[in-house]
Formats: C-alpha cells, sequence, structure tokens
C-alpha cells in the first residue's frame, strides 16, 4: 500500500509540468496581454509605455523563457505577484519592512468558495441520498415521480434567474433575507453571535442556488445505484432471512448503494476551489470563479496559472483520495492494489 | 444585461401586488437646511484596485482616489479650468512657462505640510521610467520643472503644448514624505493612502466594501456626508435589487430602468430621484480608410446619410442620448454649435453612391462597382448597445444596397487582431469626448503605427496642421477657433460617422439633498461635497 502510494505520488510530478506547461501555452494563445484592456485603450497612454509595462512584465521575451521563470518560482512555492496595478501576491499574504500586510488574491478569494461549497456539497449529498432512497423504494409511485419532477426542474432552472427571482421574493418584497454580499453594512459593530447570525442569512440564498443544479444528478445516481442493489441475488437472502426492510434498505442495500458515491466525493473536490462566475456575480461574493473569469478577461497571467496550478494539484489529489478510499471501502479493490 | 432587466421589469409587475414589507416611512419632501453627518452608500461594479491613480487607470480606482488626492487645478461646473490646491497659475507670454502658485496652509491628512517640493516629487514620479504608469508621456514634455519656494510650482515645455494645462487638472498630488522612500509600484500606500482632500480611508474590505471619512484637515473644506460607502456588486441587476430595497443610495442605471421600471412604479418614483447627464464618451461607426472602398469621401458621406441617428437613439438608448457632429461635449466651448449632423436622407445616400460608381447592375438588391458587391463588415466588441446598433445600421444600409455582416468579437481579440493589425472594414466603438479639445492621438495622420490610435488612417493635411496648431496655442479663445475648424472637416470627410453620446443614468435615494438640477454640464457628482442627509431621514438611526 505504502509503494503504492508513493509511486502515486511520484507520478503526479511529471503531470503537474505536463499540466502547467498546457495550461501556460493555451493562455499564451488567446491574443492580447494585460496592456491591452479596455481601460488600457486610452489615447492618454501611449504605446512605449505599454512596450515599457511589457518589458517590465517579461512579456516581450519568448515563450518558453516566460514558461522556466514561471516554473522556477512555482518550485519554491513562489505563485508571484498580480499583473494587475494593485499588485498583489496571487497566493499568500506578505509583509513589507514597516509591517503592513498585503493580503495574497486566492487567500482572500477561497475561504468562501470553500465555505459555500463545502456547505453546498453536504445538503446535496444528504438530500440526494435521501430522495435517491425514497425513489427507488417508491419505484414508479407517485414519491418517485414528484421527486424526480422536482430535482429535474430544479436542474433545468436557469441559476441566475432563480437567483434574481429570490433575491426579489425574499429581499425586496419581504426583507427575510439580505439581498447581495456576505456581510451587512454595519457588520463590524456586531456582536460574535449576530456576525454569524448575520454571515448565515447572507449564505442561505447563494448556497441554496448553487446546489440546486447538483442535487439531480446525485439523487438520480442513487436511486439508480440503489435499484441496482434491490434487485440482486443478496437482498432476496436477506428478505428470506427474514429482516425488516428497514434493515434490508438502510443496512445492507444502502452501504452497497453509496460505494461508488466515493468516486464522485473524490471528484469533487477540485470542484470545492471553482466558483460559479454568474453566481458570484449576482450575489456579490468575492470567490474564486469571480477572480478567474477577470483574471482572464484581464489577461493576468500569474493569477490564471496560481488558479490552474492550484486546482491540477487538488484534481491529482481527489483522484488519490478517491481511489484510497474506495480501497478502504472495497475489499476487492485493496486486493488489487496491495499484489 | 438586457435580458436581465427586461426578466426583472416583469417581476417587478407580477409580484407587487403581494409586498407585505413593512416600509419605514421616509419623508423626503419638504425643505431641508444643509448639515454634517451620515452615510452615503453607493454600489461600484468593479473594485478600485490602486488608489494611486497614475499606477491604477481603471475609473472605480479614480472615482475613489479622487475624493482622497487633490490636483493643482480642476475642471468646474462648466468644464472650464479652476483653481484646486494652486490659487492661480500663470503663462509667460512664450507659452512655454506655467507657473502655478499654491495656497498657503495646505495640510496632509496626517498633518505634515504640503508645499510645492510634494508637486515636484509628483512630476518625477509620473515620469521614472520605473513607475509603472501609462500616463507618463504628457509629464515628459517638460523640460524642467522646480519648485523655488514652498508655494511656486514652475514647469518649462520645450515648446509650447496647449493640452499642459488639462494634464496638470488630472494629475493628483502625492505625498513626498511618505512615499520618498518607497517602491511606488508596490507601495502599501495604494491601499492606506495619506491624501489631502475632503476623505481619507476607513476601511476596505477586499471584494466587499470600502468606506471613506471626511477628513478633519482636508484643504478643501469638510464634506456635509461625514462617511461614503462603496459596496461592489458585479451585477448591475443585483445593484437594482438592493437600490429598490433601499439598501444603497445611488447607482447608475440603464435606460429601461430609467424610462420604464422606476416611472411605472409609485413607490419607487417616491423615494428615488432620477438624473441624467450627458456622459463623457461618444459611439461612433469608423471606417478603415487603407481600405476599399472607404477611402471614397462619397462613400462615407452616403453612409453617413443612410443612417438614421434618431433611430438608433431611440431603439438603443430609449431616447436618453443626444446626436453629436464634433468629438466634443456639446455645451462647452469647443463642440461648435453651427455643426449639425448629417440628416437622415437615403435619395442623397443614393446619389452619392451612383457618383461614386455604385451601381445595381444584376438587379439583386446590392449595388455593385467594376462587378464586385459592396458588402463589408462592421466589427465591434461584447456590448450590447453597440451590438443593437450594429443591427440597426445593418438595415438601414440594406435600404440603400449594402450588405452589412456584423462581427461580435472578446475585447482583447478585437484590438490585438484586428485593431492592431489594421484587418478590418468598419468598427463600432467610442471614444471619449475629452475636456481637453487636443485630439492629436486620434485623428493625426502620423499616429497610425500598430497601437496608435489613429487606426481608421485618417489622413487630411489641413487636419494634421490644425492639430499641430492647436497644440501649441495656449489661449483659450485662439483655441477654439482652430478646433472649431478642425472640427467642420472631420465632419465634412466623414471618416468615421458619429452615432450618439448617451446620457449617463443615475438613481439617487431621495435622502441625499443639495444635487443641483438640471445637471450642469460636470455632471451631478461635481458638487458632491455640498450634498447632504438630513437626519431625519438617514437610514443608519432609524433602522438600527
Amino acid at each position: 500500500m505504502l509503494n503504492y502510494l508513493i509511486k502515486r505520488l511520484l507520478w503526479m510530478i511529471p503531470m503537474l509540468i505536463g499540466i502547467s506547461l498546457i495550461s501556460f501555452f493555451i493562455m499564451h494563445l488567446a491574443p492580447g496581454d494585460i496592456t491591452a484592456s479596455e481601460s488600457a485603450f486610452n489615447p492618454k497612454a501611449s504605446e512605449e509605455s505599454r512596450q515599457k509595462l511589457r518589458a517590465l512584465y517579461n512579456l516581450d521575451k519568448p515563450l518558453v523563457t516566460q514558461y522556466s521563470l514561471w516554473l522556477k518560482r512555482i518550485v519554491k512555492l513562489d505563485f508571484g505577484n498580480s499583473f494587475a496595478s494593485h499588485q498583489r501576491p496571487v497566493l499568500w499574504e506578505t509583509k513589507d519592512d514597516k509591517g503592513n500586510i498585503t493580503k495574497g488574491m486566492i487567500q482572500d478569494a477561497l475561504p468562501i468558495t470553500l465555505m459555500i461549497n463545502l456547505i453546498g456539497l453536504l445538503i446535496i449529498f444528504v438530500l440526494s441520498i435521501f430522495l435517491g432512497v425514497v425513489s427507488a423504494v417508491n419505484q414508479n409511485r407517485w414519491p418517485d415521480r414528484l421527486i424526480t419532477i422536482i430535482v429535474f426542474i430544479g436542474f433545468a432552472v436557469p441559476g441566475f434567474w432563480l437567483a434574481l427571482l429570490l433575491m426579489y421574493w425574499t429581499g425586496v418584497t419581504h426583507s427575510w433575507l439580505p439581498i447581495s454580499g456576505l456581510h451587512s453594512v454595519g457588520y463590524e459593530k456586531m456582536g460574535l453571535m449576530a456576525q454569524y447570525l448575520d454571515l448565515i442569512k447572507h449564505l442561505i440564498l447563494p448556497v441554496f442556488v448553487s446546489s440546486l443544479g447538483g442535487l439531480a444528478s446525485i439523487s438520480l445516481y442513487v436511486r439508480n445505484g440503489m435499484l441496482d442493489v434491490l434487485q440482486q441475488e443478496f437482498i432476496t437472502t436477506a428478505r428470506a432471512k427474514g429482516l425488516t426492510e428497514n434493515k434490508v434498505v438502510y443496512g445492507h442495500a444502502l452501504r452497497n448503494t453509496l460505494l461508488p458515491l466515493i468516486t464522485i466525493v473524490g471528484l469533487s473536490i477540485p470542484g470545492l476551489i471553482g466558483g460559479s462566475v454568474i453566481g458570484e456575480s449576482i450575489f456579490a461574493i468575492s470567490g474564486m470563479g469571480k477572480l478567474f473569469f477577470d483574471a482572464v478577461l484581464m489577461r493576468d497571467f500569474p493569477v490564471v496559472m496560481g488558479i490552474l496550478t492550484i486546482g491540477s494539484v487538488l484534481t491529482l489529489f481527489g483522484n488519490l483520495i478517491a481511489d484510497i478510499g474506495y480501497a478502504w471501502a472495497d475489499p476487492r479493490i485493496r486486493r488489487g492494489i496491495t499484489n | 444585461m438586457y435580458f436581465k432587466s427586461i426578466l426583472i421589469f416583469f417581476f417587478l409587475f407580477n409580484l407587487t401586488s403581494c409586498s407585505d414589507k413593512k416600509e419605514i416611512a421616509y419623508n423626503y419632501d419638504g425643505t431641508f437646511s444643509s448639515e454634517k453627518g451620515g452615510t452615503l452608500i453607493d454600489a461600484m461594479s468593479g473594485e478600485p484596485s490602486n488608489l494611486i491613480s497614475m499606477i491604477a487607470g481603471d475609473s472605480a480606482s479614480s472615482a475613489i482616489s479622487g475624493n482622497i488626492f487633490n490636483k493643482l487645478i480642476k475642471y468646474d461646473k462648466n468644464l472650464e479650468l479652476a483653481p484646486e490646491i494652486a490659487e492661480k497659475w500663470t503663462i509667460s507670454s512664450d507659452q512655454k512657462t506655467i507657473t502655478f502658485q499654491l495656497k498657503k496652509n495646505l495640510k496632509w491628512s496626517d498633518g505634515h505640510n504640503l508645499t510645492s517640493e510634494d508637486v515636484l516629487f509628483t512630476w518625477k514620479l509620473v515620469t521614472d521610467d520605473k513607475t509603472r504608469t501609462p500616463y507618463g508621456s504628457d509629464y515628459k514634455l517638460v523640460d524642467k520643472a522646480e519648485a523655488p519656494d514652498p508655494q511656486t510650482f514652475r514647469v518649462v515645455y520645450k515648446q509650447a503644448y496647449a493640452p499642459a494645462l488639462d494634464s496638470w487638472a488630472t494629475l493628483q498630488i502625492l505625498p513626498k514624505h511618505i512615499l520618498k522612500d518607497e517602491d511606488i509600484n508596490r507601495t502599501f500606500c495604494s491601499r492606506k493612502p495619506v491624501g489631502s482632500s475632503y476623505y481619507k480611508l476607513a476601511q476596505w474590505v477586499n471584494g466587499e466594501k470600502l468606506t471613506l471619512e471626511a477628513s478633519p484637515s482636508s484643504v478643501m473644506g469638510e464634506p456635509n456626508i461625514s462617511n461614503l460607502t462603496s459596496r461592489f456588486i458585479p451585477d448591475t441587476s443585483s445593484q437594482f435589487l438592493e437600490l429598490i430595497a433601499d439598501n444603497i443610495d445611488l447607482m447608475n442605471i440603464n435606460p429601461i430602468q430609467f424610462a420604464r421600471v422606476i416611472p411605472s412604479r409609485p413607490d419607487l418614483k417616491n423615494k428615488l430621484a432620477l438624473y441624467k447627464e450627458l456622459g463623457n464618451s461618444y459611439t461612433y461607426l469608423g471606417f478603415n480608410s487603407k481600405h476599399l472602398p472607404f477611402n471614397d469621401i462619397k462613400v462615407r458621406q452616403a453612409i453617413n446619410y443612410a443612417i438614421d441617428k434618431q433611430e438608433i437613439i431611440d431603439g438603443v438608448l430609449l431616447g436618453l442620448g443626444e446626436p453629436v457632429a464634433s468629438p466634443y461635449k456639446p455645451g462647452t466651448r469647443w463642440s461648435d454649435q453651427k455643426l449639425h449632423p448629417y440628416p437622415y436622407d437615403k435619395n442623397k445616400a443614393l446619389n452619392l453612391l451612383r457618383e461614386a460608381g455604385f451601381n445595381d447592375t444584376n438587379h439583386d438588391g446590392i449595388l455593385e462597382k467594376d462587378g464586385k458587391p459592396f458588402s463589408f463588415e462592421i466589427l465591434t466588441n461584447q456590448n450590447k448597445q453597440r451590438e443593437m446598433t450594429a443591427v440597426l445600421i445593418q438595415r438601414r444600409l440594406k435600404d440603400v444596397g449594402i450588405d452589412v455582416k456584423i462581427r461580435v468579437i472578446e475585447w482583447a481579440s478585437f484590438v490585438n487582431q484586428f485593431i492592431k493589425t489594421g484587418d478590418f472594414d468598419a468598427v463600432i466603438l467610442g471614444w471619449s469626448l475629452s475636456l481637453d479639445p487636443d485630439q492629436y492621438n486620434i485623428w493625426h495622420s502620423s499616429q497610425q503605427k500598430p497601437g496608435q490610435f489613429n487606426f481608421i488612417g485618417y489622413n487630411n493635411k489641413e487636419v494634421d496642421q490644425l492639430l499641430e496648431e492647436g497644440r501649441t496655442e495656449l489661449n483659450p479663445d485662439k483655441r477654439e477657433k482652430i478646433y472649431h475648424a478642425f472640427s467642420k472637416i472631420l465632419l465634412s470627410d466623414s471618416p468615421v460617422i458619429y452615432l450618439y453620446a448617451g446620457y449617463g443614468l443615475t438613481a439617487m435615494s431621495k435622502r441625499i439633498k443639495g444635487v443641483e438640477s438640471p445637471t450642469p454640464p460636470a455632471g451631478i457628482a461635481y458638487n458632491s461635497y455640498e450634498w447632504f442627509i438630513p437626519s431625519t431621514v438617514r437610514r443608519n438611526e432609524i433602522a438600527q
């Protein structure tokens, strides 16, 4: 098992280099650079000064040189600074000699996105398992039909549209929930409990809207898996033994259904750091989706590469964790690995 | 955006009936006398990146930094130059030397004295090659800058340079005592600025909001409103929801919201005041003069006659815009009132096209010359208003027998693959209606290299000469004549077709008092330090 782990970890290094190489060159295939942003289309900004900026950012060097410069920094875990005029560090905060701390861009955006996605993932899985089991047990009867219809509607409704409707209904007509942002304007003056409550209130809509889409696929996955398992012979055996229906469904069938879900959980790890651009824009939450989108539009290469690198590392680790989790849960796989 | 606005628009109608929100009934009417205090909350679509504006370059940054830093001179409400921290300025008889006399007892918000040394230091920064600023070129024309005494700042130009005054009306003066040992590109001062103007930074939460508070040592006097909070809300539909829920006081709105949504709802009309002001830019259809047949003035004029500008203003902007006849803001001295846009005249257009050699020889509805049909492509970037404009132009030009295709391209590709290479027939883009009349960079024939701004390849000796003359003449009356002559030639040459100048539309909570109406040429914000919020209608006191 340890050998297997080491082998897998070592394999990640060439994989990561390959991924970064491909992302780097694809990124540079898109025309333009930071100096060509829309605000730079200003007659007061001369072409010479743009050339000067390009030289400062090494954008005038050949691509291979730019890539090796980037690689040299990244092996020291230095993600560099954004090309944008604030020059903030891409990944983590830095401190200047006067003790002023400049926060990293990913450092700011990641916790927010992670929080929303983790809560969302938790809700999706708990709810999907429940809905999937209810559907499967009541196959082709009204609860099954109802759940399928609702889940599909949730999947099909455009998120931004639903978000705006809910914002209008809960925020403008009723003022039950705040409309956008993560904190109220007077957040700093609140007590600790009130701050938590304020945050929860702000999270309800974004989490609800972002988890609605995932609900459909996973609950159907659980439903179909459950149906497969319920038709297998060991279930008949269990029933023949005289076990209660609850024990058959939850004790035997569900446990077997959950196995493939481990893979899905593993594969959703990289998704945890990716936010939805539209959702974040509408709810005015400055998470990873908006950060990445803006960086791509601005051709802010260090930020784009930083997010892609972290994303690919997480994807590779997610795969690994899924495999290990699977091996842990299923003896057949475990034996395959150790042999 | 439009699609979303329309959706919201419908739901506003459907949902208003079931509103059970207990609104706090503010009484916004009546007369109020100005008082200090209160918080104004507005929404910004983008977060400022850097509060040192010579480095920043985005509009959000300059909107905030303009409240923190001062300039030597400024544009007043009629867009004429006026003193700011310079009490007066004098121009030498050879027009090469400008001497600024600073006001006395100026202070930075940390108590240090603000002197001409700071101005000199700022000039050195903006012209330093190590400074990451795109705006250095105007200031590099200064041959010698000096600060002979704490109140005097003098610049000597190699040759008279008329846009110089405009450049000193945009340069924000930075504190030498803070920045002298810092790397301007990385200084923390860009996130924790020490300024001299009305406000100072109180708090900046990344990705969320930025709050300014009135600075007691402001060299401009104390503003009425004590706190300005800007919330960063990228989506304008969400901003609008926050506005109608009374969570923000101020936002820029679109024509549908201005002309349809708000007027149709009495509850919104009661609490929101609407303002329109002529924006600072115009939208044009520009031809690539190096491509056939756009090198022919008759063809350009014909297209100008064939496009109905009022139709575009009505259709795209719901009437909330003006046609322009020169690249200057109507109402300022540079805009010649005697010039009028080309009227819509289909027959004139057809005649001109015939004179230029275009005829529909094969009767397919499309004109031909030398056997080739008149067909061209209009490029524009992803901007809803420009796309809609292109469609209206396409239809009008079909009427006169010109086949138009439309292509919408992402901005960076647009600039690099088409504008820089000159690989386009026609573009729909915008230019700013600059406050200084100098437009050498846009229209002079020497400015056609890749990356320069005369990418349409406009070339007219007479215009070149006028632009050169205008650059060296500092007397406003003489300049006015020069630029009126320039605008006249530009209009008749028609290298671009002026389509419209849209209004900037603002919805503001009626709790904000002291806003000047009708809007002066400089826009509503020019006296924002005089705005006030009467304590009886303040949000915080009642709601919390």
